[in-house]
């Protein structure tokens, strides 16, 4: 406590007991907050690293091994690399293009280009992936019946059980990230870089290799990694996808070992191979985007003037549309229409029900359950997350205590560990705790506290980076002290940052599913889980219903905090790799 | 080189409900091998026309041509990089991603020339600019002064016709300004290039060009040498825009020879040289600059005025004066020229320095 010593010989011996007062508070706070993040996130990760290694006697390395040599692991790990790669590449292709249409071209419905982006970023992409089995799963799928009996055209056929399946799945979520980071990129290019080239005799293509390529090139490949990173960690369309191809991949295998006999071993082996996969993604990532600094260098530029299209822009506004409905139209179409039909099929609309809205919501047990702990869960993930963030994020930036980097870094490692990595750590360190979690709300809490504390830290640090010192100096000279400051000056500035960021983790917990599915119990059963265990037994009809009152919920969640937020969910410029 | 012809140039943005004039019916004719200025206040439409003659911008209506041909009408712009133009922009745009020579050598790399003669000639052009031995440096590893000669450098490795800046000085500070104002006279000089430069500062376009367009509004105002728009402006605008001076209210008293007389604010009588479209009785204002005024202690011919306040501004003095009238003036005098704040002088005017424009309303106070 060298600080305390310092500042006290400093200051007059009549202000000494306020000052203690105020010290112990602060100190109280911030280690709270402290011991918070290590309970929450360092030590269930050392649990994993010790849990990779432990062997019957002592330390091993047998885990790593059957994990780097096993058929099974290695063919999980082959499958989650194919995934990956494939679904950047179409992320990149089908990001840019709408990127450049967007910035950069006269291609009319601007506005639905945005929507399409922002609902595809929003939707839970296991509900997108139930939604395409309806329509193509091989025998029953609507358009595959449609396609094969009734056209006649069995070449026409697709079967979804498949790695083109699933990588379509997973691009609809995961190109917004790709199109979130160049559309804003190509913005922010000063249109006089452009003009520069021109002058001097550059055409148009080559203006464009030589100069804006460059420019936009680190965003682009930063917002490819983020989609990368993201159809990795992606348990639900790759169990509900993958698991009927009989296509494992990291996290599906993860979830396998956890059948009893639970291998933990091995498990966490294979977690750290899918963590150190996406630490080095996200490591390039921040390298990428860190050389983006001199896209925003340009001063009080002219936007680039819009390239006129011609008839090539119906070309692109039907591009669009197509994506729209595959993305966003069919999938909720579809989910509407199985919802309301007593058997989903050829003709479904001869038998319109809400016999399964009534199934669901009234005789199905487990329902009401799942939306109250959802939404217990959701509130107080997001609370705990943005306070956390909140005093972690001050601690950063406005004390000089030692480590305090440190302690930023640690609260930013949950974004390399997918959900499932989350999950398979906390079961081994609470299962070693005398405190028995396992199974209850409050292990989901922590889950939900854990992955999404790096929203919280950067919507405080963000806010709080905005707010001058001075302003909280000036307080402190009148005689306030820390929690005066704080209650009067500091809390007051940064709560639009700080509510913007309780909506980012409200959002995506209400539809978390990778961390749950290895956590829940039929008592603290959240709505994601009840979704896709309904699925499993095979209701097929019930499970729509069921889907809808989840986006039901999940777009009154979205719908409020836009309202409340100002639109903030939708126009944040750099996407956080976060998945349900 | 290339002289530049502009006819009846007309650019309107905005929607047609809201749309307001940029440039309005501009005619404008830039020598071969001159210093043209574009003045004038900010949105006064200097840039839109810089960015009409460099094609970035089709006109509404109006052609430009460029020594016989036409480059720009409604009907058909030719597209800056076939105009062969050099362009210096306010924030340099010198490619972040690119080295010093690379930004220069891009030009050359475009126009095919080998790879020997363009190292060759952008080194030249990084001499000329005083820029050698920074071929290596990454835009930002230099400084303002250092950036905006890179793109001067990367304009002129081309060896365009005609050069475009806008406003290229306006982020350095003052001493760097002034430096590169001198080199960039003395390059036009030199190299023999048309330039045609963008800039509010006034006291920039008067030592840099060898003729100034006055434009506001979208107008052109006044087109002439810097001494001819300074000492003769054509309207109020201008002389109020060049430099400080002194509008005062009088009345014509009598005409004669396209001369005359006229009476200041009751205090004095003026022998003006030029009244044109002017008529006994006629209320007018006086443009008077304070350089061109006298202050003596001795009770000499001049009107009678008391000091009322004193800046020393190091190479002259400013005395603020108020006539018995009660009219204010600001005079500029030698800084050896001693008054006290109370004390009463004489007042002398060099009325064949003064420019008297017809009444209109608004104020008339010194400025």
């Amino acid at each position: 406590m060298t600080t305390e010593a310092v500042s006290t010989t400093l200051r007059p011996a009549l202000a000494r007991p306020s000052l203690l007062a105020r010290l112990k508070l602060e100190h109280v706070v911030m280690g709270g907050a402290i011991v918070a993040l290590i309970v929450l996130v360092v030590l269930p990760l050392l649990w994993l690293l010790f849990g990779s290694v432990k062997g019957e006697q002592g330390l091993s390395f047998d885990h790593f091994s059957e994990v780097l040599s096993g058929r099974l692991y290695i063919n999980a790990l082959k499958n989650s690399l194919i995934l990956g790669a494939w679904t950047a590449l179409f992320s990149l292709v089908i990001g840019l293009v709408l990127a450049w249409a967007v910035s950069r071209t006269d291609v009319p419905a601007k506005p639905l280009i945005q929507l399409t982006a922002t609902l595809s970023y929003l939707s839970p992409p296991f509900l997108t992936a139930i939604a395409l089995t309806y329509l193509f799963s091989p025998n029953a799928g609507l358009i595959n019946v449609l396609m094969r009996d009734v056209a006649g055209l069995p070449w026409l056929t697709f079967n979804v059980f498949s790695m083109p399946g699933l990588v379509l799945v997973t691009v609809m979520h995961t190109f917004p990230f790709v199109y979130l980071l160049a559309s804003s990129a190509l913005l922010s290019v000063d249109a006089s870089y452009e003009e520069a080239a021109q002058i001097l005799g550059a055409s148009k293509l080559r203006t464009a290799l030589s100069i804006t390529a460059p420019l936009v090139a680190p965003a682009i490949l930063s917002g490819t990694l983020l989609a990368f990173v993201n159809a990795l960690a992606l348990f639900g369309s790759q169990a509900i996808i993958g698991l009927p191809a009989r296509i494992f991949t990291l996290p599906t295998r993860i979830y396998a070992l956890f059948d009893y006999p639970p291998e933990y071993g091995l498990a966490s082996a294979l977690s750290l191979v899918l963590v150190l996969i996406t630490v080095v993604a996200l490591y390039l990532q921040r390298a990428f985007l860190a050389r983006r600094s001199y896209v925003t260098l340009a001063g009080k530029g002219s936007r680039p003037q819009l390239m006129q299209l011609g008839p090539f822009r119906w070309v692109m506004l039907g591009l669009v549309i197509v994506i729209f409905i595959v993305s966003i139209g069919a999938p909720y179409a579809t989910l509407i229409a199985v919802s309301f039909s007593k058997s989903w099929g050829l003709e479904f609309w001869k038998g319109l029900t809400l016999a399964n809205y009534k199934f669901i919501l009234f005789d199905y047990n487990v329902t009401q359950r799942a939306i109250l702990n959802s939404l217990m869960l959701a509130f107080a993930a997001a609370s705990i997350a943005v306070i956390l963030g909140a005093v972690i994020g001050w601690i950063d930036l406005r004390t000089r205590i030692p480590g305090r980097k440190l302690l930023d870094y640690a609260a930013l490692i949950p974004l390399g560990l997918p959900g499932i990595v989350v999950a398979v750590a906390l079961i081994q360190f609470w299962l070693a705790m005398p405190i028995a979690l396992y199974g209850t709300l409050a292990i989901l809490l922590l889950a939900y506290v854990g992955r999404y504390i790096p929203l919280g830290v950067r919507a405080a640090n963000s806010s709080l980076r905005q707010i001058d010192p001075s302003l909280e100096e000036s307080a402190q000279i009148l005689g306030a002290s820390w929690a005066t400051t704080m209650r009067e000056i500091t809390l007051p500035l940064i709560r639009p940052g700080l509510f913007a960021g309780w909506l980012l983790v409200f959002v995506p917990v209400i539809q978390e599913l990778s961390a749950s599915i290895l956590l829940f119990s039929s008592s603290s059963i959240t709505l994601a889980v009840a979704v896709y265990n309904l699925y499993e037994t095979g209701y097929i009809e019930p499970v729509a219903a069921l889907a809808m009152v989840n986006m039901a919920i999940i777009g009154a969640a979205i719908w409020l905090a836009n309202r409340l937020g100002g639109g903030r969910i939708a126009s944040r410029g750099e996407p956080a790799p976060v998945s349900a | 080189m290339a002289g530049i012809t502009i006819r009846g140039l007309s650019k309107s943005f905005g929607a047609r409900d809201t749309s307001f004039a940029a440039v309005a019916d501009l005619d404008l004719d830039i020598k071969d091998n001159s210093f043209v200025t574009l003045l004038g206040p900010s949105g006064c439409g200097k840039t839109t026309t810089l960015r009409l003659i460099a094609g970035y911008i089709v006109p509404d209506s109006g052609t430009i041509e460029v020594d016989g041909r036409a480059l720009s009408s409604p009907a058909a712009v030719v597209s800056p990089e076939a105009r062969g133009m050099g362009m210096v922009f306010q924030n340099y745009a010198v490619w972040p991603h690119k080295t010093v020579f690379e930004n220069v050598v891009f030009g050359l790399k475009l126009r095919r020339v080998p790879a020997a003669a363009a190292k060759k000639q952008v080194e030249e052009t990084l001499a000329l600019v005083n820029l050698a031995g920074l071929e290596g440096r990454y835009p930002n590893e230099l400084s303002g002064g250092q950036q905006q000669r890179v793109a001067l450098a990367r304009s002129l490795v081309v060896e365009p016709s005609i050069l475009l800046l806008d406003e290229p000085l306006s982020n350095l500070d003052a001493k760097l300004r002034e430096r590169m104002r001198t080199e960039l006279k003395d390059l036009q000089r030199r190299t023999g290039i048309t330039f045609v430069y963008v800039t509010h500062d006034q006291a920039e376009a008067l030592a840099l060009s060898d003729h100034v367009a006055v434009m506001s509004g979208g107008r052109l105002q006044q087109y002439g040498t810097p001494f001819e728009v300074y000492a003769h402006p054509a309207n109020r605008m201008v002389a109020d825009f060049m430099g400080l001076v002194n509008l005062v209210p009088g009345k014509v008293r009598e005409v004669a020879n396209g001369g005359g007389k006229v009476e200041l604010a009751g205090d004095l009588a003026l022998d003006v040289r030029a009244l044109d479209g002017l008529a006994p009785g006629d209320k007018v204002d006086v443009a008077i600059r304070p350089e061109n005024i006298r202050l003596d202690a001795m009770a000499g011919t001049g009107a009678r005025a008391k000091i009322t306040n004193h800046v020393f501004l190091g190479n002259i003095s400013e005395y603020y004066v108020t006539l018995a009238s009660g009219q204010a003036l600001r005079v500029q005098t030698h800084p050896l020229q001693h008054f006290k704040v109370g004390d009463e002088v004489a007042v002398e005017i060099d009325a064949t320095q003064c420019s008297v424009f017809r009444h209109t309303s608004g104020d008339a106070t010194a400025s």
